[in-house]
């Protein structure tokens, strides 16, 4: 779509930039660039940001399948009293491993896949800052998270007899819960799967933290130009946010990682009591995490349902500046808020207190959030496409997880709550009815733009029916299970206790669910093979994104739009002339492209030879402490060749290309 | 559309799952039988009704938006809704309202934070006030004190001031302020007895308290609340509460010691049974207790008091028989009226040293490596064990 209202002249002759062949250019190294590649050997050096969202997202959706079936396990297990499906140690693997998996494998990388795709997109960029970071960030997510999921390996070849660790412990994979509380997690009590789960951890937190710091930098300094921070579309202000948790959370985390790890390794006595340790301390750590990745795992969420609601509804988001406000008070409290996870260790009265009520006062900007959602249908002209139904069962669901969380809040009450099924109950509600149905939400609105290929037929609909019943049925009568008292994380329970009527529901509520995600797998795939052609702009939309091709092309924007009002692109159609889309007068040069680099894949592997080769050195694998060692070469070396490669580049020339 | 339609039908279901719902379960914090969960209870419900009033009308305004502001074929599709982009008034407004409905959740938390952590000054709950037998000295100004220790994965009872230690099950009287001492022996532990009083953790190097009070006598239910390794779910606890008499009787019959099956006295069984074993009779309670202090290794880790098994690592079991379940709650030898089902209980003892690594995994007793899967026990060795482990009551 043509959008320069400014008239330009056409772009003066110049001489061809220096590297503007379409040869592979050669690196300061004297090494050849791997540009203009394609295939496999692309998609393992792309710099670009849409390319590396779309692995986000495969990734992500393979681990969702992962997790899943990991949920699907447990629920089988515990449909009946004192089954016995799965012996007690694969059940704690296996929820150790789902919590885990969806946590940081599924739903973390998948607002990734959005971050990435969008936020160059949304501001009118070109590219994220660092496009060579943003590869690594990927790629050292997956490094993560392979040297977490090899443990199923290991663990395997453990029951062929084929590998059996030094100290004779059979639980490889993790078992110690997605929180690892100490001291479970001492060597005395736990196998190297905790060994697993920590490097695997420490990994995918340096994915996080690069990924953040490259978004901070993309949003602060690569907006269009006009596009004011107030201006921002609000998904990227929530990326801005969560950006910002990112790197202050996950320092503690790797603090406590990196305690533990002494104390397993190296024989430390951070958490050991018998030598004074304090195994409090690793709840304080893990929760000033652990609470802020709450709100990693939602604020995206928002974000995403703030861009949907207003297009299907035809009118501006209401009250733009407190939904944002509120998003960086949230992200702000979040970090006050830990201890509510630990009411019940003994923390005395003024600090129960205090967190009782910081913890009521965070649902205010929440409220807040929801109240605006409302305002915005209120008065429009509600259009029911798929995302729009995501988005109306995310704001539903959310708000119910939402009352359970205030419920939580009471910590006298809590104090009953606390590690029941209550607490299950609450949490799905917020991750999958808030971060799933979002995330799906997002997939449905934005996977046109993506592979330019639009959706046809109802499946969309059936997928989102399917999804929110699956997700009632299993989680509703987890708050009754809560409530008559069955705790969280037991491989099974007892006949009398009256708690199997009510499991059988919420594992048939699963096998749902489970029904939901694969046809919408079935829909996505069948999509991106036989879609029909999805047009620059098939929803009517607001921001940036859907005014250049879908899918987009290398470059994003042939020219840099000029932006003079919030949602640009409904000004531009339907707002006053003055508010239209300008264009910045081309470079002759044409538009820079960085060229494609290996050593982000090799920096990244080294983390994975680090990983995998200190969780095999606990378990006694000869020489595992030296290829340690070279794993973390590797990297270095990766990460110096990648700075004396030079940034490299090239140009394309769109309009040429175009007329 | 669909999507909200499928939202009411979620709701349809919720009578449904009610009626298979039985709030009176054993473990139920919702039919409350103690203070503390009493009170507990009815902040939870305090919250459950400030909750379910705003769902009542966020819920309402959203549905009620959504079907209002749908679009319809007579819409004109040439014309805009209102582009409103938001009312400062309205906004502040319901940050008002949140606020204010937070409030009275919030003063009576802030007073049961207070309750339920401070000890009650309640003199006539002090063991000087009401308990007739021996007890610790200085102990009369104190209310009763239970040591309640976690382990992986069953729980320790010890009455420091009437020197009674138990297993897994442990007794209070009706009316009278406890004081609970929690105490995490190996990894964190939670205490939980839903009806009696919510839960605190049992944390390694941290001395926690709580207390709780009930009027109501009967046998309660409680687990371990805290994930703690392989077992966690097999980590139960019961409670029984009597009346005072009641509570002076078992107090009374918990310290006396059991004797030996033959002989005068323990150290004679245990000298005959190391150097003259054909004098004593060959009965099954006989042979069981020389193969507990014997080849059975059991008292490397069991106490039974007033003999030398003085072992710390595993369940007191001086009065093991009077226990109406096994195996830290999992084996259950009760009868519905509440009474000990003693040929349930015989076949549970024999059961649970059998095949301990079959009904509780990874459980110490076989585990250990001074544990059972070291040794050799015919089955008639193992029930003579559970004959003589019947006999201590």
């Amino acid at each position: 779509m043509s959008l320069s209202t400014t008239k330009t002249a056409a772009p003066p002759k110049s001489a061809p930039h220096e590297h503007d062949s379409s040869k592979a250019a050669r690196s300061n190294l004297g090494l050849v660039r791997p540009d203009h590649t394609t295939g496999w050997k692309d998609w393992l050096t792309t710099v670009d940001h849409k390319k590396i969202g779309a692995m986000y997202a495969i990734f992500s959706l393979a681990f969702l399948i992962v997790g899943g079936v990991e949920a699907l396990a447990i629920r089988a297990q515990l449909a009946f009293a004192e089954n016995n499906l799965v012996s007690a140690e694969t059940y704690n693997q296996l929820f150790t491993m789902h919590g885990t998996t969806m946590v940081f494998l599924a739903v973390m990388p998948l607002s990734s896949a959005f971050f990435n795709f969008l936020v160059p997109l949304q501001i009118g960029a070109r590219d994220v800052a660092f496009p060579r970071l943003n590869a690594f960030s990927l790629w050292t997510f997956v490094a993560g998270a392979i040297v977490i999921n090899l443990s199923w390996i290991f663990q395997a070849a453990n029951a062929f007899g084929w590998f059996t660790p030094i100290d004779g412990r059979t639980d490889i994979v993790p078992s110690a819960g997605w929180f690892g509380y100490a001291p479970l997690t001492g060597d005395q009590y736990s196998g190297i799967g905790t060994d697993f789960w920590i490097f695997g951890l420490q990994v995918l937190g340096i994915a996080s933290v690069a990924a953040s710091l490259n978004f901070i930098v993309t949003i602060i300094n690569f907006r269009a130009p006009g596009l004011k921070m107030m201006r921002l579309p609000v998904f990227i202000w929530m990326t801005l946010i969560t950006s910002f948790l990112i790197i202050f959370a996950f320092p503690p985390i790797t603090v406590a990682l990196g305690e533990l790890m002494f104390d397993r390794v190296f024989g430390a006595n951070f958490f050991r009591v018998d030598q004074g340790g304090q195994p409090i301390l690793w709840q304080h750590l893990f929760w000033v995490f652990g609470h802020p990745e709450v709100y990693i795992l939602i604020l995206p969420a928002m974000g995403i349902v703030s861009e949907i609601l207003p297009v299907f509804s035809r009118k501006p988001l209401f009250g733009y500046s407190l939904i944002v406000f509120s998003g960086a008070v949230i992200g702000f409290l979040g970090f006050a808020v830990w201890s509510h996870h630990m009411f019940t260790t003994g923390l005395g009265k003024v600090a129960t207190a205090a967190f009782s009520l910081l913890t009521m006062a965070i649902a205010v900007p929440t409220g807040v959030k929801i109240f605006n959602w409302i305002g915005t249908l209120w008065g429009g002209r509600i259009k029911f496409s798929v995302p729009m139904v995501f988005s109306l069962g995310f704001i539903w669901m959310f708000m119910m997880g939402g009352f359970s969380g205030i419920m939580h809040s009471a910590a006298p009450a809590d104090a009953q709550q606390q590690d029941s099924y209550f607490v299950v109950a609450h949490f799905h509600y917020v991750l999958i009815g808030g971060s799933i149905l979002s995330l799906l939400a997002g997939i449905y609105f934005w996977l046109p733009k993506m592979v330019g290929k639009m959706w046809y037929g109802k499946l969309g609909y059936w997928v989102s029916a399917t999804v929110v019943v699956g997700l009632n049925v299993t989680f509703f009568p987890m708050h009754f299970l809560g409530m008559i008292g069955m705790p969280r994380r037991t491989h099974t329970y007892l006949e009398g206790t009256g708690w199997q009527p009510m499991n059988l529901v919420c594992t048939v509520g699963a096998f749902i669910l489970a029904v939901g995600i694969f046809l919408f797998l079935w829909d996505l795939i069948r999509t991106i093979r036989k879609g029909p052609p999805a047009g620059d702009d098939p929803w009517d939309g607001r921001t940036l994104e859907w005014t250049i091709p879908s899918p987009p092309p290398s470059y994003n924007f042939a020219r840099t739009p000029i932006v003079h009002s919030r949602d640009p692109l409904w000004a531009h159609k339907h707002g006053k002339a003055s508010l239209r889309i300008g264009s910045v007068e081309p470079d002759p040069h044409g538009i820079h492209m960085p060229s494609q680099s290996w050593f982000p894949l090799l920096a990244s592997a080294g983390f994975f030879v680090l990983g995998l080769s200190m969780a095999l050195k606990q378990a006694g694998v000869p020489f595992c402490g030296y290829i340690a060692i070279a794993g973390l070469g590797i990297t270095v070396l990766g990460i110096y060749l990648w700075a004396l490669e030079g940034p490299g580049g090239f140009h394309v020339h769109p309009e040429e290309t175009n007329s | 559309m669909l999507g909200i339609s499928t939202k009411r039908l979620s709701w349809l279901g919720v009578p449904l799952l009610l009626s298979g719902c039985n709030f009176q379960a054993r473990q139920s914090f919702v039919d409350p039988k103690g203070i503390v969960a009493q009170d507990q209870y009815d902040l939870f419900l305090l919250t459950v009704w400030v909750t379910a009033a705003i769902f009542a009308l966020v819920g309402g305004a959203l549905l009620w938006t959504v079907w209002r502001y749908r679009e319809k074929k007579t819409d004109d599709p040439n014309t805009l809704p209102s582009q409103s982009h938001g009312n400062p008034l309205i906004e502040i407004g319901l940050i008002g309202v949140s606020v204010a409905l937070l409030v009275v959740i919030a003063i009576p938390t802030l007073r049961l934070i207070w309750f339920t952590n401070d000890m009650p000054n309640d003199p006539e709950s002090n063991l000087g006030s009401w308990f007739d037998g021996e007890t610790a000295e200085g102990s009369d100004e104190e209310p009763l004190i239970i040591l309640a220790k976690g382990w992986q994965w069953w729980f320790s009872f010890e009455y420091p001031q009437l020197g009674i230690t138990t297993g897994n099950e442990f007794a209070i009287p009706a009316g009278k302020t406890v004081r609970i001492e929690l105490r995490g022996e190996d990894v964190i532990h939670s205490f939980w007895l839903p009806k009696i009083a919510g839960k605190v953790d049992m944390i390694p190097g941290r001395n926690n308290n709580m207390w709780i009070r009930t009027d109501e006598p009967g046998y309660y239910y409680g687990q371990c609340a805290e994930y703690c390794g392989e077992a966690h779910a097999y980590m139960q606890f019961r409670t029984e509460v009597l009346s005072e008499e009641e509570f002076e009787k078992w107090v009374a019959e918990r310290r006396e010691t059991p004797k030996p099956p033959a002989g005068k006295d323990w150290n004679e069984f245990i000298s005959l049974s190391a150097s003259a074993p054909e004098e004593l009779p060959d009965t099954d309670i006989v042979q069981g207790a020389r193969h507990f202090f014997g080849k059975g290794t059991c008292v490397q880790c069991h106490t039974i008091d007033g003999t030398f098994a003085a072992g710390k690592l595993g369940p007191n079991l001086t009065h093991v028989a009077d226990n109406r379940s096994l195996a830290a709650g999992w084996m259950e030898n009760i009868n519905p009226d509440g009474s000990i089902n003693r040929e349930q209980q015989l076949e549970n003892l024999y059961e649970w040293v059998r095949n301990s690594e079959h009904i509780k995994p990874g459980n110490l007793m076989y585990y250990d490596p001074n544990g059972l899967q070291n040794v050799e026990l015919s089955d008639q060795e193992v029930h003579q064990i559970a004959v003589f482990l019947q006999s201590l009551r």
